[in-house]
């Protein structure tokens, strides 16, 4: 947080529900985010066709009992580029009426939702949850570069090197916060990191 | 301004930007009250007083050419300080037809637009530009139109597009910005821009403005002021240059404040715009030293008031607070405490 206020482009997320009045559901999930998906899934199930598509992370890897709930709704990918291929390609044959839903780390949720808005939905018809990790994607406003997976106030920036202190600020477009370089009035006085994003 | 003697002069390194007698007397002082906070300060922008910043759509002063120059320095640094999202070429055209129209009609000495149909022709005598092209034929231009004019007008420029109930940031030609980042910014909605400035939320002024602006009428266009401090006369503060220009904040003092310290003034304009439906947000940034200031010591004992008292958040917001009291105190020997009548006017 930053000096105590809330800064109005910090998005806020929710726990996936289905919305029951749709004509299809696609779920879009990486990682922590297949949680969500069982979760959502202990609901009651809505009469409409579903589709799951799901990207697997390192040590979170929820494929198995995915299968096991999920059935033949489900698609697994096995890297990035395939996931978003596909999701274009169902954004492409979907009608109106469609709900979608995300779950997974913030990148990953604008990543969708930028992909779904070039398609014409709008981007509060995206239903969005951010499962555990509050880890930040960090965008260096100096060098451009963005950090992934950044649990501290201060980061040091992937790209450039400087320490970043890291703003509430978020771009939806960029799907990351605000890195601004913490020492630049007093080059070298860098506060102690502090994990605030767990 | 009839004939201007342009100034070559620099906003980095040297900084020898100053500020003629003239220019200080024109100069938008934003203080009628001894204290400020955020207001919805906005007025029609109507033709001003001759010679006054708002006598024309668009002021263009005795910095002009440097200014230009100095943008193209930081366009070259960093490109990212001009964006535009696909679908804003109408609203580029706009602002092309917008720009071009009121200077040449407001300074044909300077500027003029001579059209033949669909051709036209633009000259810029200032910055000894020359080019003919089709109107809507962004082939036949060397630059995008909105790059193309941003390059040719004083201060920054950000295109609006109105759709789901609010106001998106989806173009934008940024050089001299009060640290904000266009890269970051450009496609966020009103509120998200708007997010970091703080106090605004609880007292509802950015839900009124918007709610304005969303009605804005084409031919009526509305202006108001914003202000900051700056270090140094220099255009480009902006976040990415940051590590640039942050460490001279620390090198104010009490004896330097008068030379270093400037107040930073933004007249910021908005018109509706034809084409697109978009609104044109112009920001002119007007820089001014205390020393110049105080030639007129109302001025000077207005703005000692006004940052003595001034909420500790916008302090905190406009990265005042590292060198306030070294300000305070060259003001203060300016301020004899004297009662001053209401208005923002020089003597
Ligand atoms: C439609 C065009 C406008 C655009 C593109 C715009 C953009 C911005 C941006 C980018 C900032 C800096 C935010 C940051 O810290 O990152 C800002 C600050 C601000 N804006 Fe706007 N703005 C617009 C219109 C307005 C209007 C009509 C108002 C009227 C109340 C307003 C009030 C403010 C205030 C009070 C600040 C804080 C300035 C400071 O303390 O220096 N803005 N604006």
């Amino acid at each position: 947080m930053q000096h105590g206020y809330w800064i109005r482009s910090k998005p806020i997320y929710h726990s996936l529900a289905w919305q029951y009045k749709a004509q299809a559901h696609v779920l879009l999930a990486s990682g922590e985010g297949g949680r969500s998906v069982l979760r959502l899934y202990q609901q009651r199930l809505p009469d409409q066709p579903v589709t799951v598509l799901y990207l697997p992370a390192e040590n979170e890897d929820y494929s198995a009992p995915l299968v096991t709930v999920v059935g033949t709704s489900l698609q697994v990918f096995p890297d990035a580029r395939e996931l978003w291929q596909r999701f274009d390609q169902v954004l492409q044959q979907s009608r109106m009426g469609t709900r979608l839903y995300a779950a997974g780390t913030e990148s990953f949720l604008w990543q969708a939702t930028t992909l779904a808005v070039k398609h014409g939905v709008l981007n509060a018809d995206v239903m969005r949850e951010q499962p555990a990790s509050l880890a930040r994607p960090v965008y260096c406003v100096h060098c451009k570069t963005t950090t992934h997976g950044v649990t501290t106030n201060i980061a040091v920036c992937a790209g450039c090197q400087r320490h970043l202190f890291v703003r509430d600020h978020f771009s939806r477009r960029l799907g990351a916060y605000m890195g601004l370089m913490i020492d630049a009035e007093d080059p070298g006085n860098v506060p102690d990191a502090e994990e605030v994003y767990p | 301004m009839n004939n201007l003697a342009y100034k070559h002069e620099t906003f980095r390194d040297d900084y020898t930007y100053r500020n003629s007698p003239d220019a200080i007397r024109r100069f938008p002082f934003p203080f009628a009250e001894d204290h400020y906070m955020y207001s919805v300060n906005i007025e029609q922008h109507q033709p001003g007083a001759k010679g006054s910043i708002v006598e024309h759509a668009f002021d263009i002063d005795e910095h002009y050419v440097s200014e230009c120059e100095d943008k193209l320095i930081t366009l070259g640094q960093d490109k990212g300080r001009y964006a535009a999202l696909p679908h804003m070429m109408d609203a580029q055209w706009d602002f092309l037809e917008l720009s071009m129209e009121s200077l040449s009609r407001d300074y044909p000495h300077l500027f003029t637009l001579t059209k033949d149909g669909e051709r036209w022709t633009w000259r810029n005598g200032p910055l000894g530009i020359e080019d003919s092209f089709v109107f809507g034929d962004a082939a036949t231009l060397p630059l995008e139109p909105f790059e193309y004019m941003g390059r040719q007008v004083q201060g920054d420029f950000v295109l609006l597009d109105q759709r789901e109930g609010t106001l998106f940031a989806d173009a934008g030609f940024i050089t001299s910005q009060a640290d904000w980042s266009l890269a970051f910014d450009v496609g966020m909605s009103w509120h998200e821009w708007h997010g970091p400035v703080p106090q605004v939320e609880k007292m509802g002024i950015m839900d009124r403005a918007l709610k304005f602006l969303m009605s804005l009428q084409q031919g009526n266009p509305v202006r108001r002021l914003n202000w900051t401090m700056t270090i140094n006369p220099r255009l480009d503060t902006s976040p990415e240059h940051f590590p640039e220009w942050g460490p001279d904040k620390l090198k104010v003092t009490a004896q330097n404040a008068g030379e270093k310290a400037h107040l930073r003034v933004e007249l910021q304009t908005m018109f509706r715009l034809p084409r697109s439906n978009a609104i044109l947000f112009s920001i002119r940034c007007y820089l001014i030293s205390l020393e110049e200031l105080a030639t007129y010591p109302r001025w000077a004992k207005r703005f000692h008031r006004v940052l003595r008292d001034l909420h500790p958040d916008l302090l905190e917001y406009k990265g005042i607070k590292v060198y306030h009291e070294a300000v305070l105190a060259w003001l203060s020997q300016h301020d004899d405490g004297a009662e001053l009548a209401l208005g923002a006017h020089p003597e």
